[in-house]
């Protein structure tokens, strides 16, 4: 009788994981991939990265992907596409509420052709592939030559990454017939109660380094990851930044530098492919030390040793004109900054005492004889 | 692993190695396979292993996975052996090596890459304005030969009147329901065997599993290739909802079995000389997991019976459905007392429970359904179910058992005391 008792039946666990949303951003600066155009040329990579979203969707039936372009000025949807740009005459029936239509799986996003090839490709893969092609020509079309800086806006495609999970993460909570009772921030507050509808997650292949002038923007989009626990992994195929690591180090994602571009794929499929309830049991292929530096508020260079300010923590590379903090505007006061300390001579033991201590052990030693 | 994915399993694991060969000949098996019968661990191992050309050394394996995480690994490896996907390479001299059997990773990355000329996930055609069939359709269309299966099972013991349902049994799925002793027919009346109690309280996809692996059976008698019939099966999942597909380049077995799949509402075609037929969601689900399932199957395809049933601490039990089926169902195992236009309500009590387990049904089965057909609002609770009642119910089961046999053995006739202590 006893088997009926204990509590632990009525917790009803599903042992199949949730599905996961994969949302990849591709560091699409063209500078940085003409750099990298002898060991790993774009068109490489991309159907490199077709293969890996194809293995991702074949985990699970129920498994998504979103991927974002980050460009050299502006951060844009590649898949899914916002509906408007599919079907820009019924645009008015979409923007009643704001919200923009993401055109998903379920509707046919591209031109049906039914050609010979269909009967030789699953259908999801085929419509993902086609789709991401198209936009990826358009917007290196629409690229002129004068918007090329060296830097790309990893934060913007952040933004759109987080915008979008919350959105997924909302449609995916189908329990409540009332999708605005439940938001991210009560799941991630009571983890406990609900299964997490979603494991939403985010992959970035960068390859342009130096993000320094997007220092407070990345961050404030690693501390709303870490906040909703979705980890960001790194691809670091080429460049250097520092504060990609932090992400991945704050969010317990992973990071890889590419060792050999070439063997992207490789990479992909064992680093990144697993999701979070496989990363339980596998051994994460991380980075070994994590550059903890931080980018100064004034110049946006990378510091080693910086000053802070003590009332809303902004940091600057040297103390800012006039002793003025420049957020927050607090007058500071640097103190003797600047000067030498004081040194104050060791005072030296007094002989003595030494000869006291040694003629008190003397005496211990010597009292029970 | 869901206990739907159970019986095609275990079905799938006797079958010899080369018609595993065979099978993984088609990506869309391949892929199938992948997707459905693999724990989560071992598609990862699957996929790392993918395009990796020389066969991996077993400790680097190891040392991949966490060493709280071996009982999973050693599940997730033994099964892949079994499945015939994980092979140790024979490299003498070396430490043993695993890499994945070939048929099956070139089919997979196949799958995932497109291309060749297999056709193995369907010939989509067109179709003239006028014939094409609406998704709201299809999943009708489903719903009545689907019920109509069910109802045939349960109308008989019941005594609920189920003929309006409209749909006529062909003899050839009569035949199967009794072939795998789901019902059991004395004369002219249909009775519902024990596992066809457990075959009513599973899920939709369950059933069909169960359905497909009893057609599975009956097709080795008929001299249909299994091996062509399985893997016809696997590209029925991936095809998409709401496309006619091409009969055209299809096998003669093939087109049979979509002439007989029809009789389930699993595919549908016009008529059976038409050139195309459209896969339903019964087809297109198969091989989805359970958590894809929940939203898309064909129980809460139509909003009314998406989570119909209430029921509360005092045991009472209230659904809201008008589908002569459901109440059958329920029936099984709860006094109804009161029925309105649009629900019906009742109480389950210690007899009908009893009643219930007498005809075999176990009170996991009760639960469960109870649990998967729960309204939304009791839904969103945790646990769903209150939990007196799945105690209660529980405990009306274990009133029968309290009593267990174990076999045991008796001697007897010895010819000395010497021989009776010696033994």
């Amino acid at each position: 009788m006893n088997a009926v008792d204990g509590s632990d039946h009525y917790s009803k666990t599903s042992d199949e994981p949730p599905p996961s949303l994969l949302t990849i951003i591709l560091d699409t600066n063209p500078n940085a991939w003409a750099l990298l155009s002898p060991t790993l040329p774009l068109s490489a990579a991309i159907a490199n990265l077709l293969v890996f979203i194809n293995a991702h969707l074949a985990f699970n039936n129920a498994n998504k992907v979103a991927i974002i372009a980050s460009h050299t000025q502006r951060a844009e949807f590649l898949y899914p596409l916002p509906a408007h740009e599919i079907s820009p005459h019924i645009n008015g029936s979409n923007t009643h509420n704001g919200d923009v239509e993401m055109a998903d799986g379920d509707e046919p996003t591209v031109a049906e052709e039914t050609s010979t090839d269909d009967a030789n490709h699953y259908r999801p893969f085929r419509q993902i592939q086609s789709t991401l092609l198209t936009s990826l020509s358009t917007l290196l079309k629409t690229t002129s030559p004068t918007s090329l800086t060296p830097t790309t806006s990893i934060a913007g495609a952040l933004t759109l990454a987080l915008t979008y999970i919350n959105r997924c993460t909302l449609n995916a909570s189908t329990t409540s017939p009332n999708p605005t009772t439940t938001t991210p921030s009560d799941n991630a507050l009571n983890p406990d109660t609900a299964p997490p509808p979603l494991h939403p997650r985010i992959l970035i292949l960068s390859v342009s380094g130096d993000l320094a002038h997007q220092y407070i923007p990345i961050m404030n989009t690693i501390f709303a990851c870490q906040r909703l626990s979705i980890p960001i992994d790194i691809a670091k195929i080429s460049g250097d930044t520092v504060f990609l690591q932090q992400a991945s180090d704050a969010t317990h994602g992973t990071y890889i530098k590419l060792e050999h571009p070439r063997g992207l794929l490789q990479y992909l499929m064992m680093g990144f492919l697993p999701d979070q309830s496989c990363r339980g049991f596998l051994v994460a292929p991380t980075a070994v030390g994590v550059d903890f530096r931080a980018a100064c508020f004034c110049h946006r260079r990378v510091v080693d040793v910086g000053f802070v300010c003590s009332i809303c923590l902004s940091i600057f590379c040297s103390p800012p004109e006039g002793a003025i903090c420049l957020t927050c505007g607090t007058h500071l006061q640097l103190g003797e900054y600047g000067e030498k300390p004081a040194v104050v001579a060791k005072k030296k033991k007094k002989k003595r005492d030494m000869v006291d201590g040694k003629a008190k052990e003397a005496t211990v030693r010597s009292r029970p004889g | 692993m869901s206990a739907s994915s159970l019986r095609s399993f275990e079905y799938l694991e006797g079958l010899p190695g080369t018609t595993f060969n065979r099978l993984y000949k088609q990506p869309s098996t391949a892929l199938a396979i992948f997707r459905r019968m693999l724990p989560h661990l071992a598609k990862s191992f699957v996929m790392a292993l993918l395009y990796i050309s020389r066969p991996m050394p077993v400790t680097d394996l190891e040392a991949w996975v966490r060493p709280d995480g071996r009982r999973e690994r050693d599940n997730a490896f033994n099964l892949l052996e079994r499945l015939h996907i994980l092979a140790s390479a024979a490299n003498p001299g070396k430490p043993r090596a695993y890499n994945l059997t070939n048929p099956f990773a070139a089919s997979l990355r196949l799958a995932l890459t497109g291309g060749g000329g297999h056709n193995s996930f369907g010939v989509p055609t067109n179709v003239a304005e006028d014939d094409v069939i609406t998704i709201p359709e299809l999943d009708e269309f489903a719903r009545k030969q689907w019920e109509g299966v069910l109802g045939y099972m349960v109308g008989s013991s019941t005594g609920v009147d189920l003929s309006n349902s409209g749909v006529e049994l062909s003899p050839g799925v009569q035949h199967l329901l009794r072939g795998g002793g789901l019902v059991d027919i004395r004369g002219r009346r249909v009775e519902i065997t024990q596992d066809g109690f457990a075959f009513l309280l599973q899920e939709v996809n369950a059933q069909v599993w169960t359905m497909l692996v009893l057609y599975l059976q009956a097709a080795e008698k008929l001299s249909m290739d299994e091996c062509e019939v399985l893997s016809f099966l696997f590209t029925l999942g991936s095809l998409e909802l709401g496309v006619p597909y091409s009969k055209t380049n299809l096998t003669a077995t093939q087109c049979q079995m979509i002439h007989d799949l029809s009789d389930f509402g699993i595919v549908h075609e016009a008529t059976p000389e038409a050139s195309h037929f459209y896969p339903t969601r019964l087809a297109t689900t198969l091989t989805s997991d359970a958590g894809g399932l929940r939203s898309t199957s064909l129980a809460s395809s139509s909003d009314a019976n998406r989570g119909f049933i209430v029921i509360e601490t005092n045991y009472r039990i209230y659904a809201y459905t008008s589908s002569n089926l459901q109440i059958a169902i329920l029936q099984l195992f709860t006094r109804l007392i009161t029925r309105y236009p649009n629900m019906v309500a009742g109480k389950i009590t210690r007899e009908s429970i009893r009643r219930a387990i007498s005809m075999g049904i176990t009170s996991d089965q009760i639960i469960s359904y109870l649990t998967t057909h729960a309204h939304p609002q009791m839904a969103k609770k945790q646990p769903v179910l209150p939990a007196t009642v799945v105690d209660q119910i529980r405990l009306w089961q274990l009133e029968g058992d309290r009593m267990k046999a174990t076999p045991g053995f008796l001697f007897k006739e010895f010819n000395t005391q010497a021989d009776y202590e010696a033994t």
